[in-house]
C-alpha cells in the first residue's frame, strides 16, 4: 500500500479506492459455484438463469460499492486545542456532491471504526476522529480510511490512507504548580486584591468572550445597551509577566510546561498577563482568546517553520 | 505494508431484520413443505415458531446440547429416509433441515447471512422441480425478497424493509440485461453431470404394466403431457391416437411389455405423410409418443416391437423431437413366432370367456367378422363408460364381461384383447393418449395426462395390424369429444353411448374459463420453448443467425465475453455516471474565490468564508464592500436554504466582481 494521500481536500477516485470480497462474498461465490454446478447437472434451464441473475446482482453490486464511496470529498474540521496527553478529536468533513445518497460509510482510524455516516444528496457530515497526543505543536496529519460494504456486505471496498492537514494545537502537557517567579527587571506584577478599587477606570470596550465577569459594564446590560467590558490603566493595573528567562534552570520543555502551567493559572485568577519567549513577545492582556494565543505560542514554540511547512504542503 | 481488514463492529441484527427473514424464509420453505418427509415438515415449523417466540415474547433460547442432539437426529432421520444425501430430493430434504435448524439459532449477523444463502440454494430447490413460468416468477419474486433481506441486514436502522426491496429491486432490474447475456452464451453442455437414479423413484408417469385399474389416476390429472405443433393440416379427433408402447404378453390378468426388441419396419399404405414436432413434459419413462404409425424420429430414436420408439435415457427433462407418421397404413404379414406371442393366453380363460370367444369364432367367416362381433357385443350390452368403475377380483376379464360391465378404456381394451386371443385372432393392448385440445391462439395442440388412453390393435392377414378402440363402441364421445367432454357429459347425468352429445356444449362461462386456459398455455409454450428447451441446438441457431457458419462453445465463449463487457460498460455507466452539474451556489464562490487567488489571496481550505473576507478586507480594504456582499449572500444561500432571487443576486455580484 503507497502512503497517505495528503492534500486540503481530498476527493476518491478510482486510483484511490480498493475493492475485495469480503467473508460472505465468498461464501455466496461458492453458493454460486454449487447452483451452476446444479444447473449444469440437471440441465435446468431456469436453473441457469438463477445462477446468471445472481452473477449479475453480485458484478452490479461491485458499481454500487464503489459508487458508494466514489467522489466522496474530504476536507478537515474544526479541531478543539487539547494539552499534550489529552485526546484531541480531529473533525474531518464528508461531502457529498453526488445526486445520489451514500450509505454506511465508515471512517476508520487506526484500524477501529471510528463512525459509520450516511449522506444524503449534497450534504455533509463531520466525523470527529480521537487522536490520543503525546506532545505539543500541530496536530499531526489524521491518518485514516473510509471504507463501505453497501449494499449486500458481499464486497469490501477502502481507500488509500489520508492525512488531512488539521489545524490543530496541541498545548504543551503543564507542569506542576508553582508560585509565580518573577523576572527582577520586570517587576512590574503587584499582589492581587487592588485591581477594581484603586484603578482608573479607562473607558468600555465591546465585550469578549472570556472578559471577566467582574469587569462587565452590568448597568449598561440592565439598561439593555449589550454588553461593555470596562477597562481599567494606570499603575494598579495587575499585570504578570510570563518569562522564558524567569526559569533559567529548566530545560526547553520543562520551561514550556511550566509557562503553560502559568498562563492556565494566570487565566483562572483573571490576571492580565503576557508572555516572552525568545522571538515572541505576546502584549499583556486577558481573556480566553488571550489564553489560547499564548499557549498556542508555547505550543508552536521552536516549531513554526516546520508546521508552516507542513501546512503548504 | 499489507492491508489488514479493520475491526468494524457487526451490530447485531435488529427486531426489523428478524421480521424480514422470517418473511423471506417462509415462502422459501413453501414448496417443499409437500416433498419433504412431514415429520421433517412439522419439526422446522416448530423451530421456526420457537425462535418468533424468542424474539416476540421473549422465550428461552434452546441450549446447546439440545440444539446439538436435533441436529444428529433430524441429520440422521434425513439420511435414513433418502438413503443418501446426493441429488436432488436429498439435497433439498437436508437443506430444508439445516435452514430450520440454522433459523432457532438465529443470534449474530453471521446466522442472519448463513440463512440467507440457504434460502438460495431453497429456491434453487423449487427450480429443480419446475421449470415453469410460475417458477421464473416465483425466482424472481424471492430473490428480491432475500436480497431485501441481505441488505437490511447490512444496515440495521438506517435502511428499512421497503428500502431495501427498492435497492434489491434496482439491483435485479441492472442484472437483467446482463444476466440475458450470459444466458444466451453461456456454453451449454449436452446431457448432465452425473444422474441421480433416486431422484426419478415415485414419479409419476406412464405405467409399463397394465392392470385394470392403473390408469385411474391419470385420468384426474390435468398436467400436461406433451404438446405438438403439426406442419400441415391437424388430423381430425379419430386419427388422434398417440402411440407409446404396446402390451403383448398377458397372464390373463396383467398386460406386460413381454417380447421387446429392436425391430425396423417399412410400411406399406397409401395414407399420406403427416410431420410434426412433439415437445415432450418430463415423464421420466423411455417411450416417446407419435401418431399412429410413426416412420420417421428426429433425434433418431430406437424403434422397438410394435412399432414403438424408444430412447435411449430416460426422458428427465423436457424434450422435443421430429416425427413423420402416416394414418393410413398397412403392415404387412406377421412371422410365425410372433403370431404365436400375440395369441398366447396362459392358463384357462373362465369358461364363460371361452364359450363367447367360441360362440363367435364359430359364426363368422372371417376374422374380421369376429372383431365385428365383440365390437357389436359391446355396444349392444349394458355397458357402461364410467371414470369411477368399481374394483375387479381374480378373474377380471370375467368378471368385467359378465358382472360389472362398468369401466373405462383400460378395461375394454384388456377385455377385447383377450377375447380375441380366445377366438384366435391375434391381438395386443396399445398405451399412449387419444385426443388433444388444439390452441388456436398459438396453433399448437395440447395433450394433456387425462388424455391417457388404451385400446387394441388385431392382426388381419391382407390388412396387417389394425387399431381397434372397443372404448368408441361404448363411448363414442371418448374419442370425438376427448376426456375432457366425456367428463363434462358424466358431470350432467349423460349415459354416454345415448348419442345426445347436444348436452356437451359449454355454458359462456365453461368457455370463458377454457379460452383462459389455453391463453395461459400458450404463454407457458412460449416460456418453455425460450427456458426449458434453449440448450445446445438452440444456441447454436442463434449464432448462426449472428454469421457464425461452424459455432463451436469457443464462439459462444468469445461472444459471451465481449457481450457481458459491453453490458458491463453500459451498466457501469448508468450506475456510476453523475452529472457535471455541481452545487450551484459552491461553484459561484469558487468562481470569486479563484478570482481573489488571481490578486494573490488564496483561501485556506480550513479557512470559514467569514474569516477569508476579513484577511482579504484587510489585506485590500478597496474590495471590502463586494467581498463582504458576496460573503453575506453566501453564507445566507448555503446555510438559510435555497433561494432563486439571492442565487441570481450572488451570481450578478460574482460576476461584477473584478479585483484588481
Amino acid at each position: 500500500m503507497r502512503g497517505p494521500i495528503s492534500a486540503p481536500t481530498i476527493t476518491l477516485r478510482r486510483p484511490q479506492l480498493y475493492m475485495l470480497p469480503t467473508r460472505y462474498g465468498l461464501w455466496f461465490t461458492a453458493i454460486l459455484g454449487a447452483i451452476l454446478l446444479a444447473a449444469v447437472n440437471y440441465n435446468n434451464g431456469l436453473a441457469y438463469m438463477f445462477t446468471f441473475l445472481l452473477g449479475a446482482m453480485a458484478v452490479v453490486s461491485m458499481l454500487y460499492t464503489h459508487r458508494n464511496v466514489s467522489r466522496l470529498r474530504l476536507t478537515p474540521g474544526p479541531c478543539a486545542p487539547v494539552f499534550a496527553g489529552e485526546t484531541a478529536s480531529a473533525g474531518v468533513w464528508l461531502h457529498n456532491d453526488s445526486d445520489k445518497p451514500r450509505y454506511a460509510v465508515s471512517v476508520i482510524h487506526a484500524h477501529r471504526e471510528v463512525a459509520r455516516v450516511d449522506l444524503a444528496p449534497h450534504a455533509k457530515v463531520r466525523v470527529d476522529i480521537p487522536i490520543k497526543t503525546t506532545q505539543r505543536g500541530w496536530l499531526p496529519a489524521t491518518r485514516f480510511y473510509v471504507t463501505s460494504r453497501f449494499p449486500l456486505g458481499l464486497l469490501f471496498t477502502w481507500s488509500r490512507e489520508m492525512g488531512l492537514p488539521l489545524r490543530g494545537v496541541v498545548y504543551p502537557s503543564p507542569g506542576p504548580p508553582r508560585p509565580f517567579t518573577l523576572t527582577p527587571d520586570r517587576r512590574r506584577y503587584q499582589e492581587v486584591g487592588h485591581q477594581t478599587e484603586g484603578d482608573d477606570f479607562a473607558g468600555l470596550r465591546d465585550y469578549r468572550r472570556g472578559d471577566s465577569p467582574r469587569h462587565v459594564h452590568w448597568k449598561a446590560v440592565a439598561r439593555g445597551q449589550g454588553m461593555y467590558t470596562k477597562e481599567f490603566s494606570g499603575a494598579g493595573q495587575d499585570t504578570l509577566w510570563l518569562d522564558w528567562d524567569a526559569l533559567p534552570e529548566l530545560a526547553t520543555e520543562a520551561r514550556l510546561a511550566q509557562l503553560c502551567r502559568w498562563a492556565i493559572d494566570a487565566e483562572r485568577e483573571e490576571l492580565r498577563f503576557g508572555l516572552n519567549l525568545p522571538g515572541v513577545a505576546l502584549p499583556a492582556d486577558r481573556g480566553e482568546r488571550h489564553r489560547h494565543q499564548c499557549l498556542k505560542a508555547l505550543a508552536l514554540y521552536g516549531l513554526e517553520a516546520r508546521a508552516s511547512e507542513a501546512a503548504m504542503g | 505494508m499489507a492491508f489488514r481488514f479493520p475491526k468494524t463492529k457487526e451490530p447485531h441484527p435488529d427486531q426489523g431484520a428478524f421480521y424480514l427473514l422470517l418473511l423471506t424464509v417462509t415462502p422459501v420453505l413453501a414448496p417443499h413443505v409437500g416433498r419433504v418427509p412431514a415429520w421433517l415438515s412439522l419439526a422446522v415449523a416448530t423451530f421456526i415458531v420457537w425462535r418468533y417466540l424468542i424474539t416476540r415474547h421473549g422465550w428461552h433460547a434452546p441450549p446447546m446440547w439440545l440444539r446439538t442432539g436435533l441436529t444428529f437426529l433430524i441429520a440422521f432421520g434425513v439420511v435414513t429416509h433418502y438413503g443418501t444425501i446426493l441429488g436432488r430430493d436429498a439435497g433439498v430434504g437436508l437443506l430444508f433441515a439445516l435452514l430450520g435448524l440454522k433459523f432457532l439459532e438465529l443470534r449474530r449477523v453471521r446466522d442472519h447471512v448463513v440463512v440467507l444463502l440457504m434460502c438460495y440454494l431453497l429456491i434453487l430447490g423449487q427450480l429443480l422441480y419446475s421449470q415453469s413460468l410460475a417458477s421464473g416468477g416465483y425466482m424472481v419474486a424471492l430473490t428480491l425478497l432475500t436480497t431485501a433481506a441481505m441488505v437490511r441486514l447490512q444496515h440495521p436502522g438506517r435502511i428499512d424493509g421497503w428500502q431495501g426491496l427498492r435497492f434489491a429491486g434496482g439491483l435485479i432490474a441492472k442484472a437483467l440485461p446482463l444476466m440475458l447475456i450470459v444466458y444466451l452464451f453461456f456454453p451449454r453442455l449436452q446431457g448432465g453431470l452425473w444422474a441421480f437414479t433416486a431422484d426419478t423413484a415415485g414419479a409419476t408417469g406412464f405405467s409399463d404394466v397394465l392392470r385394470p385399474g392403473s390408469i385411474n389416476q391419470l385420468v384426474e390429472n390435468d398436467a400436461v403431457a406433451f404438446r405438438v405443433r403439426f406442419d400441415g393440416a391437424v388430423p381430425p379427433p379419430e386419427q388422434r391416437y398417440w402411440r407409446g408402447l404396446t402390451l403383448a404378453t398377458t397372464d390373463g390378468k396383467v398386460w406386460r411389455r413381454g417380447v421387446d426388441v429392436a425391430q425396423g419396419w417399412r410400411l406399406s399404405g397409401a395414407g399420406p405423410a403427416l410431420g410434426y414436432t412433439v415437445t415432450l413434459e418430463p415423464n421420466h419413462r423411455v417411450w416417446l409418443f407419435t401418431l399412429d404409425l410413426p416412420i420417421e424420429v428426429d433425434p433418431p430414436a430406437t424403434p422397438r416391437t410394435g412399432y414403438v420408439i424408444q430412447r435411449a435415457k430416460p426422458v428427465h427433462e423436457r424434450t422435443r423431437y421430429r416425427a413423420v407418421s402416416i394414418t393410413r397404413y398397412n403392415t404387412g404379414p406377421l412371422a410365425a413366432d410372433a403370431r404365436a406371442h400375440n395369441l398366447h393366453l396362459p392358463g384357462a380363460v373362465s369358461p364363460r370367456v371361452a364359450s363367447l370367444a367360441a360362440r363367435w369364432q364359430s359364426a363368422a367367416r372371417t376374422p374380421q367378422d369376429i372383431v365385428q362381433s365383440a365390437l357389436g357385443y359391446f355396444r349392444e350390452q349394458e355397458f357402461y363408460y364410467t371414470l369411477q368403475p368399481p374394483l375387479l377380483g381374480r378373474d377380471p376379464v370375467d368378471e368385467f364381461l359378465f358382472d360389472t360391465r362398468r369401466g373405462f378404456c383400460e378395461h375394454y381394451a384388456s377385455a377385447f384383447a383377450t377375447l380375441m386371443r380366445a377366438a384366435g385372432v391375434p391381438s395386443r393392448v396399445v398405451l399412449g393418449y387419444q385426443g388433444g385440445e388444439l390452441n388456436p391462439a398459438g396453433d399448437y395442440m395440447i395433450v394433456r395426462q387425462a388424455d391417457a388412453h388404451a385400446w387394441a390393435e388385431v392382426w388381419l392377414a391382407g390388412q396387417g395390424w389394425r387399431r381397434v378402440d372397443p372404448t368408441g363402441a361404448v363411448a363414442p364421445e371418448r374419442i370425438e369429444h376427448g376426456i375432457d367432454g366425456v367428463r363434462r357429459l358424466l358431470r350432467r347425468g349423460v349415459r354416454l353411448g345415448d348419442g345426445d352429445a347436444r348436452r356437451i356444449e359449454l355454458g359462456w362461462l365453461e368457455q370463458a374459463w377454457r379460452q383462459a386456459r389455453l391463453s395461459w398455455d400458450l404463454v407457458n409454450h412460449n416460456w418453455n420453448q425460450a427456458v426449458m428447451a434453449f440448450g445446445p441446438e438452440a444456441q447454436e441457431a442463434l449464432m448462426r443467425v449472428l454469421g457464425f457458419r461452424a459455432p463451436s462453445w469457443v464462439h459462444l465463449a468469445i461472444v459471451m465475453a465481449f457481450a457481458a463487457l459491453l453490458m458491463g460498460l453500459l451498466v457501469a455507466g448508468l450506475v456510476l455516471y453523475q452529472p457535471r452539474a455541481r452545487d450551484p451556489v459552491r461553484a459561484l464562490y469558487a468562481r470569486y474565490c479563484a478570482k481573489l487567488a488571481r490578486i494573490g489571496l488564496r483561501r485556506n481550505p480550513a479557512e470559514g468564508p467569514r474569516d477569508f473576507a476579513q484577511r482579504a478586507v484587510a489585506a485590500r480594504p478597496n474590495l471590502s464592500d463586494q467581498v463582504e456582499r458576496i460573503t453575506e449572500i453566501y453564507i445566507g444561500l448555503r446555510y438559510g436554504g435555497d433561494d432563486a432571487g439571492r442565487l441570481r443576486e450572488l451570481r450578478e455580484n460574482v460576476r461584477a466582481f473584478r479585483p484588481s
